[in-house]
């Protein structure tokens, strides 16, 4: 089964999602009023700050837990986590950082031809759910690599998965089922 | 009658009476048998002379475990939650069916998957209302029948997504595969609203050939199959010479004006459009059309290409241009008549400043001195670019002519050299983001090297790994002190009103807690009712019905004498005790009914008839409050409303029929339910105090013995 022809498929990260801990308990509104680029959301308890050399987006919360997102690959995310690790760090928190977990991968690709969604959604029920009512994209989910595939019917996927491997492997994984029923194109 | 011990108090003297089916110690008085299973059917008259059976329906796949006898007994058997569900299911499955006219068999259908789905305990944590929506919806995909999801959001209010996500779910757990929505199906329909008279089946049948057509053309992929009826249905009517707007078709489709309009510009490109009427009907092109979205894809493609090629061209007639450049602006400079004084000082600076604020608009951050040819370089490439962007603007024909003229207004001060950095501030994302990223990769180049090592340490302990984070930069993201003066002003004048809340909600927790009274999360609304003082039950009583008349129907003289009538009572309390059934209070007097209730706060009143149940725990623990001096919130208000309750049901338990205890006629408007939680929770306490209650009823002159003891 040859996953690429000749022309490779690209493949593209466009957010990563990592979350870490720092372990000690972080005062919200000192944050807000020291630190430059943050936005404070008292009602929902937490603090977005945005960093710019890695692009992200950090959600910080009073109990030490931090979402980042906006990377575009997993070591940006590392390295981006550390740095605002850092910031809080110079703030005047005892920082530690601990758990650092990347919680979801987001990526885009292209299939050179169409895809016929209805075909495919017959072929591979019930792994495969099209709701043109809901939704103009058919999920393909992989339970055991835990990943989703949304198929749109230009030939365009998006996958979002745990890590960037199982991304890859989902859409090896995927690219027989959708060459099978590629609509053949005209110009 | 068994011997069998009493666990509370050890008793051995068991009373059965099988009248009442209830096993009880005269000891202490615990009901330890109720309900007690008999093969004798007994009828009752009710209202009106109408016998009928005594006793309970058990449902045959009810409960496996036989209900416990003895000890945990509980009253609710009338219907198990399980039925009760499905009743309930099947009730707002039938309701909402007709609504949509769906026939019975579809009905029936949609309450199997139903009943799959509650076996599945798939309706946890999910409205009712929703699953069963699911439901029907997946009967329809199943049956065919043109219903759309809209048509059941619309009927519940509800947002299409979230049902849609519910019927999702469903669909994967029950394994149902729903056929695809053929938008086909709707055609009859959406025709048949349109009112087309007579012509109607003729119009359909145009508007399915358009459809099918689309189909055809992937028109119909990943896109809501009632906008490409629409369509059809809009191109049918015409051709047929109905006069049918844009705004009926979608008042009746259901999609909006602008996805109808792209739909039938679609359809116009497909070559299809360019048949004419009969041609159409007739013939069928065999050339099938790629999608729209695909057609769009590619279109911007090419279009991206082209600029590309112009881009290089331009690159190449540019470098010849910029050698003209420099020598016509050395001339000018040469025959420009020189300024005096600052303004000499002035003009010089003000190409430098051009060109600084270039270099900082692309660069904030990092300009670091050997990057500076990187930098000159980029700015070349970015000022190339934006020519080009500006002469795209003015007009792409003539390519050597705009050159030219823009050179002409470089001549003077404010050429482009001007318009060029604002332009690049608002055009800016393209050119920016380009030299960006160069400046970026080459400064990645540099610092990929210390970066690398980092990521692989430790960190597993919490130490955070400081290579590749630059210091400096980080202090930059930490204002310094004056800067957070500034801004928590600002701050606070912004949140002000935030603040304020803040700041009195905690006086309020403050002084709840001074007062003993703080709860956490206090969030049930509970009718605020002021308290009746009342040193004694009469007291309280002839408050109570003096702020409110409850009912004409209760005696309210009775209720006066209850304290009074309380003595004659007492002795007979030990034999009355044997009562069973708080829901059927058929035969028992009025006394021995309250004092039959006040058994049950021992009990763990849930589900069905925990409104009565819990009304007669109140009960017990009102009494035993009688007792206690200090004045509980609510509680005597409600210990006198439990005795308003008790001679209402007292009086209507009469008239009920005895089949099936209801919760509706305890008079639950006169209690608060709040308190049913608070009771409960005090329940256990309470317990022993109950028995002395008991006594209460009878000789109010004991009270305080009672307290004494216990």
């Amino acid at each position: 089964m040859d996953s690429s022809n000749d022309e490779a498929l690209d493949i593209i990260v466009t957010n990563v999602v990592a979350t870490f801990r720092t372990r000690c308990h972080l005062n919200l509104r000192t944050i807000a009023l020291e630190g430059t680029n943050v936005i404070y959301k008292p009602e929902v308890g937490k603090v977005l700050m945005k960093l710019r050399k890695p692009m992200i987006t950090a959600s910080i919360w009073s109990s030490g837990k931090i979402i980042c997102t906006g990377a575009t690959s997993e070591d940006e995310a590392k390295l981006g986590a550390r740095r605002l690790a850092r910031c809080l760090q110079k703030l005047g928190f005892k920082v530690r950082f601990s758990a650092f977990k990347v919680v979801n991968v987001l990526a885009v690709c292209s299939m050179p031809f169409a895809v016929h969604l209805i075909d495919f959604t017959k072929n591979n029920r019930p792994i495969a759910s099209y709701e043109p009512e809901l939704h103009p994209a058919a999920t393909y989910r992989i339970k055991n690599l835990k990943a989703t595939i949304q198929v749109f019917s230009t030939g365009s996927l998006t996958v979002t998965g745990p890590n960037v491997q199982n991304v890859a492997t989902a859409v090896e994984q995927v690219y027989p089922l959708l060459f099978e029923c590629q609509k053949p194109l005209h110009k | 009658m068994s011997s069998r011990v009493c666990q509370t108090c050890g008793g051995t003297d068991i009373d059965v009476d099988q009248a009442r089916g209830s096993a009880v110690c005269t000891g202490c008085g615990s009901v330890l048998e109720d309900n007690i299973i008999v093969s004798e059917v007994q009828f009752v008259e009710g209202s009106g002379g109408v016998s009928s059976a005594v006793g309970q329906f058990v449902s045959a796949d009810g409960p496996v475990k036989a209900p416990l006898l003895g000890s945990g007994f509980h009253t609710s058997v009338g219907k198990e939650s399980r039925a009760q569900t499905l009743q309930n299911g099947k009730r707002q499955i039938q309701q909402l069916g007709s609504q949509l006219q769906l026939n019975q068999h579809c009905l029936d259908t949609a309450f199997n998957f139903f009943k799959m789905v509650v076996n599945k305990h798939l309706t946890r944590g999910r409205k009712t209302e929703h699953v069963i929506a699911a439901c029907l919806y997946l009967v329809c995909r199943t049956e065919g029948t043109p219903h759309m999801l809209l048509d059941l959001s619309d009927l519940l209010q509800v947002n299409v997504y979230i049902l849609g996500k519910t019927f999702l779910l469903l669909a994967r757990e029950l394994c149902i595969n729903a056929p695809a929505i053929d938008p086909c199906l709707y055609i009859p329909r959406f025709a048949h609203m349109l009112e087309f008279g007579v012509k109607t089946h003729e119009v359909s049948m145009t508007a399915l050939r358009l459809v099918q057509r689309m189909k055809r053309d992937w028109m119909h992929t990943g896109r809501r199959p009632s906008g490409l009826c629409g369509a059809a249905l809009l191109v049918a009517a015409r051709m047929h010479k109905f006069r049918r707007t844009v705004k009926d078709v979608i008042s009746v489709v259901k999609v909006c004006q602008n996805t109808l309009r792209k739909r039938l510009t679609e359809f116009e490109d497909t070559p299809t459009s360019q048949l004419t009427i009969d041609e159409f009907m007739r013939v069928d092109l065999e050339q099938e059309c790629d999608p729209p979205s695909f057609i769009a894809a590619q279109h911007k493609a090419k279009m991206q290409q082209l600029e590309q090629e112009l881009a290089k061209k331009l690159d190449e007639v540019e470098g010849e241009i910029s050698c003209y450049k420099d020598e016509i602006e050395n001339e000018l400079e040469k025959s420009r008549p020189k300024l005096r004084g600052i303004y000499a000082a002035y003009a010089k600076q003000i190409d430098p400043d051009d060109v600084e604020v270039l270099s900082t608009a692309t660069e904030p951050e990092e300009l670091v001195v050997e990057d500076a040819e990187l930098q000159a370089a980029t700015q070349h490439l970015t000022q190339d670019f934006l020519c080009q962007v500006i002469q795209e603007e003015e007009g792409q024909d003539k390519k050597t002519d705009d050159n030219e003229h823009e050179l002409v207004p470089e001549k003077e001060d404010t050429g482009p050299q001007r318009q060029v950095p604002p332009l690049a501030i608002i055009l800016g994302k393209l050119p920016r983001s380009a030299s960006l990223d160069l400046q970026q990769t080459f400064q990645a180049f540099n610092k990929s090297g210390t970066e690398q090592q980092s990521d692989d340490a430790r960190l597993d302990g919490g130490e955070l790994d400081l290579d590749g984070i630059d210091d400096q930069e980080i202090d930059k993201y930490i204002l310094n002190e004056k800067e957070v003066q500034v801004k928590t002003e600002l701050w606070m004048k912004e949140n002000a009103e935030y603040l304020k809340e803040q700041r009195e909600k905690e006086e309020r927790i403050r002084k709840e807690k001074e007062q003993g009274m703080y709860k956490e999360k206090k969030k049930t609304k509970s009718k605020k009712r002021e308290q009746i003082e009342a040193s004694t039950a009469s007291e309280a009583i002839e408050k109570m019905l003096e702020k409110k008349r409850i009912s004409n129907k209760i005696n309210y003289d009775v209720l006066r004498d209850l304290n009074r009538g309380g003595v004659g009572s007492g002795g007979g309390g030990s034999p009355s005790r044997a009562s069973s059934d708080p829901p059927h209070p058929n035969t028992s007097t009025r006394k021995r009914l309250s004092r039959s209730r006040r058994k049950d706060p021992q009990r763990k009143a849930h589900e069905v008839n925990q409104d009565l149940a819990v009304n007669t725990s109140i009960m017990g623990k009102r009494f035993c409050r009688l007792i206690s001096s200090t004045p509980k919130k609510k509680k005597p208000d409600c210990k006198v409303e439990n005795s308003v309750t008790m001679t209402t049901q007292t009086t209507q338990a009469a008239a009920d029929p005895p089949t099936v205890p209801e919760p509706e006629t305890s008079p639950a408007p006169t209690r608060p339910p709040p308190n049913v939680e608070e009771d409960e929770e005090e329940d256990e306490e309470m317990e022993e105090e109950c028995v002395s209650a008991l006594q209460l009823v009878g000789d109010y002159g004991c009270e305080m013995e009672e307290e004494d003891i216990f």
